[in-house]
């Protein structure tokens, strides 16, 4: 390469000033050159949070637009990340978080973010105490109470305990102690439950500060030695749905100031049962609220298949109980979720592939797959077309 | 290891080795300390059943999900990350707490007390993951849910890393 004089090199440097400087007018008068600027996150009638655990690390969920099949944003969720805590109310959204301070090791903080649900910008933070329960995602794990002031999250470290934060004074209130217990259910504004090892049901009751007020076990909710219940329960308003490994629906209604426990009802016939249909995955219940049906994941398998995917969703009418649909999937699924509008689309997707698969949950009929939705797809969440 | 975790993890030993699973599960609720291994994923079952992975059971190798001690494990396998079924790879270290499972020995034909110990302090190893859930529970039941990870206590090490299968007793009397 021939050295170039300083001289020459100044005279090179003027002349490529010049050019970048006025080029582009000399050549399109009507150019407008660009500026980096942040995209408005799109709306859409069929948008979906899919959550995805990262081979087991710091997770992230990804907004997808089920119509068209893009992307449209993404939030991080953090060390074993396992859900968002959407509001029915306001443009916001809540995320329970640990991180390390160098990765992979360091000091441990929990946190509750707050997200502006619009911008998708965290707006706040409340430190909670370092020990909720991580591991496989349940949406139990944490959970807003109905008027949104206090969010709950279950801490396992081994002690069960159940962390207060108060959104309305952005504060941690303190620990509830469910010894014996796991998890949260909202049972309305002030009340939630835990689901206990013998069996039982444990309700508490908490004051208008967040601290516990009262609380009442309700014993032999189920047999946890003949046929446990799933903790993967859904809620259709003011009653609680738990399903059996077995798969008999034990609905808990929460309306009155108690709770009432209605007769279990069955997913399957005598025929199914012996033919070893069982609910499985890591999310196989779905409601659709507006038409009263509940959506079931369910593969043929035995003993301990509770986790299993399957590639059958059954659907059945909560007023009759009845089956009145099942849906056959093309792909093997242990995630499922059906979006609340009264258009609704079936999402399914499976841990060990990356895509997700959308139905007309109606008509059963496969709509399209969304690939590399995410790589290890864990828990789907809808969010209305109005609410964002 | 703290002196409750140690104490914790002993009671689970002593408990699994005196009584049959349905008793310990019907005693599970009652108790508080204890636990299960590992985190999650029903990733290497699923994988045969679409038909993905390996051809025969492969129940005498210890980098195969179908190792018999890995009856309840859920996780990667340590035997695939530098480790073996009973050791953590260099420079992670075994949780200490676990939740014990009742695996069947082929070779022998007798049961055996599994402990599995996540092994913890570095990010995933992301090699044979494997999930089988003979037993498992939900986490109300945490001796036997192999949903949780157990990298918790003990140094702040909550990086799950992989999973081990440690032989602790015989079921069979």
């Amino acid at each position: 390469m021939a050295r170039v004089g300083a001289p020459r090199l100044a005279a090179l440097a003027l002349a490529l000033v010049v050019v970048a400087n006025f080029a582009p007018r000399a050549t399109a008068a009507d150019f407008v050159a660009e500026q980096a600027t942040t995209a408005k996150l799109a709306d859409g009638r069929h948008r979906v949070w899919i959550h995805d655990l990262v081979g087991i690390g710091y997770a992230k969920a990804t907004l997808l637009d089920a119509d068209s099949g893009r992307q449209l944003a993404q939030v991080d969720t953090g060390y074993l990340g396992m859900e968002l805590e959407l509001s029915a109310k306001s443009p916001r959204f809540y995320s329970a978080e640990t991180y390390l301070s160098r990765g992979f090791r360091g000091t441990r903080t929990d946190v509750v973010t707050t997200f502006d649900a619009t911008t998708l910008r965290p707006t706040g933070e409340i430190e909670i105490p370092a020990k909720r329960l991580l591991g496989l995602p349940t949406s139990a794990h944490a959970s807003l109470l109905d008027d949104e002031r206090f969010l709950l999250a279950y801490n396992f470290s081994p002690a069960s305990t159940v962390s207060v934060v108060d959104l309305e004074r952005g504060a941690f209130v303190g620990e509830i102690e469910v010894a014996g217990c796991a998890l949260v259910y909202p049972l309305g504004p002030r009340r939630f439950a835990s689901l206990c090892g013998d069996g039982s049901l444990l309700e508490v009751t908490l004051d208008d500060a967040g601290r516990e007020q009262a609380r009442k076990a309700h014993p032999n909710f189920f047999d946890p030695s003949l046929d446990p219940l799933l903790e993967k329960a859904v809620r259709a308003g003011d009653q609680w749905l738990f399903v059996s490994f077995a798969g008999d629906v034990h609905p808990v209604d929460v309306s009155a100031s108690g709770l009432t426990f209605g007769a279990k009802w069955p997913l399957t016939d005598a025929a199914e049962r012996a033919s070893k249909w069982l609910p499985g995955g890591l999310q196989p219940f779905a409601l659709h609220a507006s038409s009263g049906r509940l959506y079931t994941l369910v593969h043929q398998g035995g003993a301990d298949t509770h986790k299993d995917p399957g590639q059958s969703v059954w659907v059945y009418d909560l007023a009759t109980k009845k089956r009145v649909q099942k849906i056959a999937l093309d792909e093997l699924s242990t995630s499922i979720a059906v979006s609340p509008d009264d258009a609704p689309l079936l999402y399914s997707a499976f841990l060990g592939a990356p895509a997700l698969v959308v139905y007309d949950a109606r008509t059963g009929t496969r709509l399209r797959a969304i690939e590399n939705a995410a790589s290890w797809p864990g828990l789907l969440q809808p969010i209305a077309g109005d609410v964002k | 290891m703290s002196r409750i975790d140690a104490l914790t993890q002993a009671a689970a030993r002593r408990l699994a080795s005196r009584t049959s699973r349905r008793s310990l599960l019907g005693m599970l609720g009652r108790l508080l300390v204890g636990g299960a291994a590992l985190p999650l994923l029903p990733v290497s079952r699923v994988a045969r059943a679409a038909g993905g992975a390996s051809g025969g059971a492969k129940i005498d190798d210890p980098e195969s999900c179908d190792y018999w001690r890995y009856c309840a494990i859920d996780g990667y396998l340590c035997s695939c990350c530098g480790g073996s079924a009973s050791t953590c790879p260099p420079g992670t270290s075994p949780a200490p707490m676990t939740w014990v499972g009742t695996c069947r020995n082929p070779a022998d034909g007798k049961a055996y007390i599994v402990s599995y110990n996540d092994c913890c302090g570095k990010a995933s190893c992301g090699h044979c993951m494997c999930n089988r859930n003979e037993g498992d529970r939900p986490p109300y039941l945490p001796w036997v849910s192999n949903d949780i990870n157990w990298c918790l206590g003990g140094e702040n090490k909550i990086a799950y890393h992989c999973s081990t299968a440690v032989l602790v007793g015989v079921a069979d009397k």
